[in-house]
């Protein structure tokens, strides 16, 4: 395991930020933490990235007690901002040299480094550039370098791609899953777009500073939604008729049903109204919405 | 030595920062620069004038206009000095703050470096970016003196860049108490507009505190800014003094200068030695150290 969390507690004066929260992430996993904003997910990574310290519960990363000497594992983390956080009147060149310096990275090491980073996030073009001149998307770039500069084997992306445009979007996940690939980083995400934690491999779903569910996204599809059918070329009295609550979707109509089997008898009970239709699985919007009641994208 | 070179890492990552910001590099040099305008258009006439009432009273007509042009400038470059030791210091520890409000100190934290070590990198790069701003004003007013009127020694000359030097520590070291409980721009200008608006007059940088009301003076004279100041006066006046009474002018006339001009610090009526005024210096620098000391060690465990 990189990270074990038992019963983790932080309050801020009466606030409870999280409460009694447990989870794991295995190594080389992709993680998707989720939550709305408040649900304590900022709170959870500063403890686990060692800035703040706990009330109460353990927190080990790497192996390491991040409430006695976090120094000694911040080295194995590497974090994506949701805001970058880095100095916006220096180069990317700047950057980079000065934060490399804080990992023991000088010299040759850092300019070996640098060329291989250069090549991964095409930095090459505005490498000397301030940060402050450039694009949204060629800051999240080098916010990335930064974060992956030191080779850590945990890379913590905090709603990395909030705001990009598809492009760089893709580019940030293409790096991302290339490394997981080569390097066997693990990858602890949150993030507001349910068709990235679609693709975790483990997800917690965290509600007012509680864990309010956990599991693959296909374990959490099948507990927390259903199928959805969608109806074409139908009248609406005909739709009537299964019995089934729906809703006009355009000019389809979208049933909901328990699950695959659920769909199959329908479609056996009432074959002639299955001309022009399809069956697809709750997406992580709908197990989202019906674990905490809330719209992530909303809020 | 790998956190040493972290230290160095940092102290040159904030002092480019500090450098690359232009406006906070002007509004650094704002203070200098609004003293100078103020010299060159009003105050010199009104020191000269000053010393003309003080020759008179003494019945002295000076031979040469050279040592008494130059007593105007370093009197003038002592009060920039003094001042811009405090108000330098406290704009270019910016940087602190704007890490803060920006929230770039997240980046930092979350790396392998020790907050004892961050915390003195913001120190040591305001230290270097202030005394490097310093002893370019030093440099350009010894200069205009070389212009005017050089009386100064070799020796002066040393004890006024070791009092740079120690200046420099007492206004970084204010900085840094002072902005550390600061972590928004709005309050970070609010404290450099009311340290670069009042710290010239309590310090008596702007106004030589003879003319102060005797409370007032009193009052003033529990601040070791006072003698921050008074240090740089004894260092630029002496000599000038000297020229001047190797040309006739009285011993008497030269105290009346000294004294009028806070070439000689006075608090109850008692004349404060030098070496008193650098014991209260280092010593507030001592204790600022300790605050800083503590206020670094109380964050580190407030984590």
């Amino acid at each position: 395991m990189i990270i074990e969390i038992e019963h983790l507690k932080k309050s801020y004066g009466e606030v409870k930020a999280v409460d009694d929260l447990s989870f794991k992430v295995r190594e080389g996993e992709f993680f998707a933490f989720l939550g709305v904003n408040g649900a304590g997910k900022s709170t959870t990574i500063n403890i686990i990235n060692g800035t703040l310290k706990q009330d109460g519960g353990e927190v080990y990363v790497c192996g390491e007690d991040m409430s006695r000497r976090p120094e000694r594992v911040q080295g194995q983390i590497g974090i994506v901002f949701q805001n970058s956080a880095l100095d916006k009147r220096l180069s990317a060149y700047d950057n980079l040299k000065s934060r490399a310096a804080l990992y023991g990275i000088f010299g040759a090491q850092f300019r070996e480094r640098l060329a291989e980073i250069t090549e991964m996030f095409a930095l090459k073009d505005f490498l000397r550039r301030p940060l402050i001149k450039l694009s949204g998307g060629q800051r999240r770039r080098v916010d990335l370098a930064r974060a992956l500069f030191h080779r850590p084997k945990l890379l913590i992306l905090d709603e990395p791609t909030t705001g990009l445009d598809p492009q760089t979007r893709a580019m940030v996940w293409n790096a991302v899953e290339d490394l997981r690939k080569r390097e066997g980083l693990t990858v602890f995400l949150t993030t507001h777009y349910m068709e990235e934690a679609a693709a975790a491999d483990y997800v917690v779903i965290l509600d007012s500073g509680k864990k309010a569910a956990e599991g693959t996204p296909l374990e959490l599809k099948n507990r927390y939604t259903g199928d959805f059918i969608t109806l074409y070329h139908v009248r609406e009295e005909d739709v009537k008729t299964l019995g089934l609550p729906y809703e006009k979707a355009g000019e389809a109509y979208r049933i909901e049903v328990k699950d695959t089997a659920a769909a199959t008898e329908l479609i056996l009970r009432a074959p002639a109204l299955f001309s022009d239709y399809e069956v697809v699985k709750g997406n992580m919007d709908a197990v989202f919405l019906n674990v905490t009641g809330k719209r992530l994208q909303e809020v | 030595m790998t956190e040493a070179k972290k230290f160095f890492a940092l102290v040159r990552r904030n002092m480019k920062c500090y450098f690359k910001d232009k406006i906070l590099f002007f509004v650094s040099l704002l203070t200098p620069l609004i003293l100078l305008v103020l010299f060159a258009t009003f105050l010199r006439a009104v020191y000269l004038d000053s010393f003309e009432g003080i020759f008179a009273l003494f019945s002295f007509r000076p031979a040469s206009q050279r040592p008494v042009e130059g007593l105007a400038g370093a009197w003038l470059l002592s009060s920039i000095l003094a001042v811009c030791s405090v108000t330098v210091a406290v704009c270019s520890n910016a940087v602190m703050v704007s890490d803060r409000a920006e929230g770039t100190v997240r980046d930092l934290t979350v790396s392998p470096v020790g907050r004892v070590t961050l915390s003195l990198s913001y120190f040591a790069a305001n230290y270097a970016v202030t005394l490097a701003v310093m002893l370019v004003v030093l440099a350009l007013g010894f200069v205009y003196l070389a212009a005017v009127g050089w009386y100064l020694t070799v020796k002066s000359v040393f004890l006024i860049l070791g009092d740079v030097f120690l200046n420099v520590l007492f206004g970084s070291l204010i900085a840094g108490v002072l902005e550390s409980f600061i972590s928004s721009q709005g309050g970070m200008s609010a404290v450099s507009t009311l340290v670069s608006s009042l710290y010239g007059f309590i310090s008596g940088a702007y106004m030589p505190l003879s003319q102060f009301a005797e409370p007032v003076r009193n009052a003033l004279g529990f601040l070791p800014g006072t003698y921050s100041v008074g240090i740089l006066r004894t260092h630029f006046m002496g000599d000038y003094i000297a020229a001047l009474t190797e040309s006739g002018m009285s011993a008497e006339a030269g105290k009346a200068l000294m004294d009028s001009f806070d070439g000689n610090l006075y608090a109850f009526g008692t004349q404060i030695p030098l070496w008193a005024m650098y014991l209260i210096v280092a010593g507030t620098c001592l204790l600022l150290l300790g605050a800083y000391a503590a206020i670094v060690a109380l964050r580190r465990r407030k984590r």
